[in-house]
């Protein structure tokens, strides 16, 4: 049996595609045109036949090394042995592209955008060597990698939702904890749960953030509403914390904490079905910690429970997370601003792990001033660093 | 043979269409962060259920209960197959856990037959469990490694998308000749599975193309329909007939809705912009 050959001029552009299309319907049938459209459309094109050629043969591939430039190359594989092969395009252990069940004495085509690097290929069977595929970089690599495209960041942004998802899941498993604790009126055990909460709610906060109904429910802080802790709007994590810590006391909190159960859970689902977008993720990622290093590291903001370098260490934990999942992406186009924000962080955490002793972070009163000050002088050169990255990208 | 020669014909010709698909203008790429997440998720349950399923299955091996092994080798797969696509980006854990006794030199015999198949060739054609606890072990360890990596794995796009189609190929090339599971027979179970495993891609991206292309949608989702019903005859229990009981009529309708499935959802890539 032998493979179907294109008859159909392919190389046309489509004007005459079209020209030539309109000309066979004057003296074809209707069927006829028809069969030949759709012939134009499934018939391989020329272009894609005249791909690379790899002939498997018993133990070997020839050729059995390629190179090709890094973009789109089309490879034509005959299977020259007497069973059925697959062939695949390996980087490391990873499949970068593969054709199962090539039949022998058939032919199949395998076209892969390949990035510049070093890659093997299957020859055959799982024993026999591999060949070697070189590619090499060419314009159309460094024009992608200066510049990726939107569908670049796909990958990165769906590990993010991902991320969100189970964050907000987790964050909704503690908040009801806390609830319980707080219903049953068993203050010991809502002291002890309400840091369990505050983690997942700061590793999603550059992104629960711009929900402004739902953050000014969740977690507005005494400082900015008129009448501070009297002040009806004083709801959310805080309120809680207040009774908690500051009045040693469960009284009045339930509602307080159905309310907060209620707002997570919106929360959790509106974070499911939020549009990312990469600018957005650095964006958000260098407004929070810029929020870190000028507001909320000077004057805390866990009055009553005093927690705040955890916090701390949790909101970096999850600007962190955003920034290495788009690092594949970002580090080619921009690898000075990548390694510049690596570094910053690096030198954050270690200024944050020096703070901890050996019951784990000191309250925050008893922090310094001058420790605060270098605290936030770091985290300001990581929020200028963050901020370089959507322009570098080509994103702004 | 029939079947898989009527395979490779049209595999060259779907080949042709995803390399000249066209791009729906309505799809941003954006607009494929949340099917691709979701599908994140679902492969994440799956490689959980098949860790759990994995574990019981070994266990029974070592144990020596050739009884409850050969119940549970078809389920265990079940959740491997519906994830193919991803579960086998790493070419060394799916030689490991996967690969066919036709991949190695001395088919059976050769020391690097392992995983799934070998493990299946001792129960069904052997009657035994003889000398598979080391294979066992390496089964479980290899389970657990993959679901370690696919984990940290930020998921290609196109991969996700590409694996609707690839799903319905690796139906037409090894579940349809009744190759893959040829000691058990079990191939109707792995059948539902890459089904099941396809038609969640399709699902999830369905939202995107439906405004843009609903006559495809239409066409697809009737072919899905077809397989799922032809299928549904040959339900028993909580799983399927062996292959050998599949009519030939049957086996035809599935080829025809199988075969056109693979080559329309290769065209989803293009569609979708990920070419």
């Amino acid at each position: 049996m032998t493979q179907p050959t294109a008859h159909i001029p392919n190389g046309l552009p489509s004007q005459g595609r079209m020209r030539l299309a309109v000309a066979g319907a004057a003296i074809l049938a209707i069927a006829g045109l028809a069969a030949f459209y759709y012939a134009s459309r499934k018939v391989q094109p020329i272009a894609a036949a005249s791909g690379l050629l790899v002939t498997i043969n018993d133990e070997t591939c020839v050729p059995g090394e390629l190179t090709v430039p890094a973009g789109r190359n089309t490879f034509r594989i005959v299977n020259a042995t007497n069973r059925a092969v697959e062939w695949e395009i390996i980087d490391g252990v990873m499949v970068l592209e593969e054709r199962e069940n090539i039949l022998p004495g058939f032919t199949q085509t395998v076209t892969a955008k390949l990035p510049a690097g070093e890659f093997e290929i299957t020859c055959g069977l799982l024993n026999h060597p591999r060949g070697k595929l070189h590619v090499t970089p060419s314009a159309e690599s460094a024009a992608d990698a200066a510049r990726p495209a939107l569908i670049a960041f796909v990958g990165p942004l769906a590990e993010y939702q991902v991320y969100l998802a189970l964050q907000g899941n987790a964050l909704l498993r503690a908040v009801q904890a806390l609830d319980a604790a707080i219903q049953a009126g068993d203050l010991a055990q809502a002291r002890a749960l309400y840091a369990d909460t505050r983690r997942p709610y700061k590793l999603i906060e550059p992104m629960a953030e711009s929900f402004a109904d739902l953050d000014h429910a969740i977690a507005p802080v005494a400082d900015y509403l008129e009448q501070r802790e009297a002040d009806p709007a004083f709801t959310g994590f805080h309120r809680l914390e207040y009774g908690l810590f500051a009045k040693n006391s469960t009284d009045g909190l339930a509602p307080v904490s159905t309310k907060l159960v209620a707002d997570v859970t919106a929360l959790k689902e509106r974070l499911r079905n939020l549009k990312l977008s990469p600018e957005r993720m650095n964006s958000g990622g260098a407004r929070l910690i810029a929020a870190l290093a000028e507001t909320r590291i000077p004057a805390g903001e866990e009055h009553y429970a005093q927690t705040d370098l955890a916090e701390f260490e949790a909101n970096l934990a999850g600007v962190t997370r955003m920034m290495r999942l788009m690092q594949p992406v970002t580090s080619k186009a921009a690898p000075a601003i990548v390694a510049e924000i690596e570094a910053k962080t690096v030198s954050v955490e270690a200024a944050l792990a020096a703070m901890k002793g050996p019951d784990g972070y000191p309250p925050y009163g008893e922090v310094s001033a001058e420790s605060r000050r270098g605290l936030s002088q770091k985290m300001q050169t990581l929020a200028g660093a963050i901020g370089k990255l959507n322009a570098a990208v080509g994103l702004e | 043979m029939h079947f898989r020669r009527y395979f490779s014909l049209s595999a060259f010709a779907l080949a042709a269409a995803a390399g000249s698909g066209l791009a729906l203008a309505a799809v941003s790429p954006l607009d494929l962060v949340k099917p691709v997440a979701d599908y994140k998720i679902y492969v994440s349950e799956k490689l959980e259920t098949l860790l759990t399923d994995t574990k019981a299955f070994t266990s029974a091996v070592k144990a020596g209960d050739v009884a409850k092994a050969k119940a549970l080798f078809a389920p265990t797969r079940m959740s491997y197959e519906a994830i193919e696509p991803i579960a086998e980006l790493f070419s060394d854990l799916d030689a490991s856990i996967d690969s066919r006794a036709d991949d190695h030199e001395k088919a059976e015999k050769d020391p690097g037959f392992t995983g799934f198949h070998r493990i299946e060739f001792q129960l069904f054609s052997e009657n035994s469990t003889e000398g598979m606890a080391p294979f066992a072990d390496k089964l479980l360890a290899d389970v657990t490694e993959l679901n370690k990596r696919i984990t940290d794995l930020t998921l290609p796009p196109e991969k996700v998308v590409g694996g609707a189609a690839a799903l319905m190929e690796e139906v037409a090339a090894t579940k349809i000749s009744g190759e893959e599971d040829r000691y058990s027979h079990t191939d109707l179970w792995d059948f539902k599975a890459n089904f099941d495993g396809s038609k969640k891609i399709f699902d999830l991206v369905r939202p995107l193309i439906e405004s843009g292309d609903g006559a495809f949608v239409t066409k697809v989702a009737g072919n899905f329909t077809t397989v799922d019903t032809t299928l549904a005859k040959y339900k028993s229990g909580s799983g399927y007939e062996l292959y050998d009981k599949l009519s030939e009529d049957d086996r035809k309708v599935l080829a025809a809705a199988v075969n056109t499935l693979a080559e329309d959802l290769s065209t989803l890539r293009g569609k979708l912009g990920l070419n």
